[in-house]
């Protein structure tokens, strides 16, 4: 687990990061999410023990990361940084080499191996990187942060740029190392990336605007309308409707469909099935309408002074 | 005591990379053919090819019996002597020359590769970074003006002048070649990466490490022109003196590195 109490970072005059506090616990994956120079990647920089914080803490598995514990707690975290980092004219492996013997381990060939062929790229593995596609560079960046079976991942824009089947590839890798228990962090800018993957999203504007799963981050903006769709005109059973609901609620015919603000939605839509179905209505549809996650991003950033 | 675990993977790395970009060796080894190439020239080729031994010239008999106690070699031996005992400091710049590219890049050039932080990201302390840097850069430059060297003294004891080889196997080549020379790279080699980390640009790190060459060079021109003659004991002076300089910019580098900067103000 990997915890961050009231971080702050001040570069000069600029807060780059104010007051930050959350935990990403085991079998745990937290979206960081955020526009550009909201904090992300110094957030991610301070919770690797690469930057300190001007105040606040970061504690990982329990133990405050310190300058003195520094180097023994970056054994437990494998952190991906923005751009892959990988020297050109080595190989895939050689660059991996290098890494298992910063990191101490005995076994380093049969890891390189394991780690390539998570990756599916164990027949690149002898290819100068130089020479690699942008998502297998990736792949090997992603094989390096692995390496030594870290607890806490670190993943700063881990799909940024990738095309599609690697993204899903990077998915499912993800939820693996999840379902073995580690701590994951990835900052994104796609938001359909974080509702697809991550546990909890932590949206970033400086400071932490919110942090809650997807479904409960919706459900603020949540409007009250339910939307019935009806086979036919919509508008012939907006009577049945407003017998069941009074004249205060909204009723509007939208397209093929009907809109209704209601007040109490869980109570009053079975009624108004029943009510539509008596009037001879086939109901096709019948939903309570959820904001996307893009949605809640923009009105949190709004609501925060951002620009998203 | 820092720890020096991670260095071995480091100069490997630094080994491999240099192995797969062999031009950033030529201006050493470059260095090195000139190195040579001068003094056999000067003491050897040019008499042979004028008819004018060195002996004829008054000054250089004059000089050369300054330099040297070696009353057994004839005017020829001794000038030809005293000019191999100069020219051995040309093998102090060598390993200088060649390695300042290397070294001047080496933390500029991995930040700009954006291989820095994920190194940095690992348990691999500031020491071990540097060493392995200064390593990295020293060894293979030093390897190829070593086998300059060696060319060097196996063509003065081939082509000089009876007992001038013999004369060259003294304790003040000795201190030159395995005290003077490896100091004085290292201190170069140290400052150019004590800059390397301060500064955000390639060409910034290279020129600054440019001035390092200056005061080698100011004792070369010094020894050549007889205003100054570095005995055994002076030699083993300025040597250990710069051994204990290389360790104070040691001491300097780690802690001027400035990681923090590094990750977050170069771009």
């Amino acid at each position: 687990m990997i915890a961050a109490r009231h971080l702050t970072r001040r570069f000069g005059p600029r807060t780059a990061v104010d007051d930050v506090t959350f935990e990403v616990g085991r079998s745990e994956i937290v979206a960081l999410l955020g526009p550009n120079g909201a904090g992300k990647t110094t957030t991610l920089r301070m919770l690797a023990g690469l930057i300190a914080p001007t105040s606040g803490s970061v504690a990982i598995g329990g133990v405050q990361l310190t300058r003195a514990n520094g180097a023994a707690l970056r054994m437990q975290i494998g952190f991906l940084t923005e751009a892959p980092g990988l020297w050109e004219r080595l190989t895939v492996r050689e660059n991996l080499r290098v890494y298992a013997g910063l990191y101490g381990l005995a076994d380093a060939d049969a890891r390189i191996d394991r780690v390539l062929e998570l990756f599916a790229i164990a027949d690149r593995g002898n290819a100068r990187t130089v020479e690699l596609s942008k998502g297998t560079r990736q792949k090997a960046a992603l094989a390096r942060t692995l390496l030594h079976d870290p607890t806490i991942l670190l993943l700063d824009e881990p799909t940024s740029g990738l095309d599609p089947e690697v993204t899903r590839s990077v998915r499912m890798l993800l939820d693996e190392r999840r379902a073995a228990g580690c701590s994951i962090l990835v900052s994104t800018h796609n938001l359909d990336e974080a509702e697809r993957l991550a546990d909890r999203v932590a949206v970033l504007d400086e400071r932490l605007v919110a942090i809650d799963d997807p479904a409960a981050l919706r459900a603020r903006l949540t409007t009250g309308r339910t939307i019935v769709r009806v086979a036919g005109d919509p508008s012939a059973y907006v009577d049945a409707i407003r017998s069941i609901v009074g004249p205060a609620v909204d009723v509007a015919v939208e397209r093929s469909a009907l809109a209704l603000q209601l007040p109490h939605p869980e109570r009053q839509t079975p009624a108004i099935v029943a009510a539509l179905v008596a009037a001879g209505a086939q109901v096709l549809e019948v939903r309570a309408e959820m904001p996307a996650l893009e949605d809640v991003y923009v009105h949190l950033m709004a609501a925060d002074g951002g620009g998203a | 005591m820092p720890a020096t675990g991670h260095i071995r993977p480091l100069l490997a790395k630094e080994f491999l990379d240099l192995a797969r970009n062999k031009t950033a060796l030529v201006p050493v080894a470059i260095v090195t053919v000139l190195s040579l190439a001068l003094p056999f020239g000067i003491a050897i080729a040019i008499p042979a090819m004028t008819g004018h031994a060195l002996g004829e010239d008054s000054d250089l008999v004059r000089v050369s019996h300054m330099a040297s106690a070696a009353d057994t070699l004839s005017d020829d031996g001794r000038i030809q002597l005293f000019l191999f005992q100069q020219f051995l400091m040309m093998f102090l710049i060598t390993p200088v020359t060649g390695a300042m590219a290397l070294a001047s890049h080496a933390i500029v050039g991995e930040k700009q590769a954006r291989t820095l932080e994920p190194l940095l990201a690992t348990p691999l302390g500031t020491f071990e970074l540097l060493t392995a840097k200064v390593l990295g850069a020293l060894l293979p430059t030093m390897t190829i003006s070593g086998i300059g060297l060696g060319l060097y003294l196996a063509g003065i004891a081939l082509f000089a002048a009876p007992g001038v080889g013999a004369a060259m196997a003294d304790m003040r080549t000795f201190l030159l070649v395995a005290l003077v020379a490896p100091a004085s790279a290292l201190v170069s080699l140290q400052a150019a990466i004590l800059i390397s980390s301060r500064v955000n640009d390639a060409r910034t790190a290279q020129q600054f490490g440019a001035l390092i060459i200056i005061p080698l060079a100011g004792l070369m021109v010094a020894q050549f022109s007889g205003s100054v003659w570095l005995s055994s004991a002076a030699l083993a002076l300025i040597g250990l003196g710069l051994l204990a300089a290389w360790l104070a910019l040691t001491f300097v580098s780690v802690t001027l590195f400035d990681r923090e900067t590094i990750l977050t103000r170069w771009r």
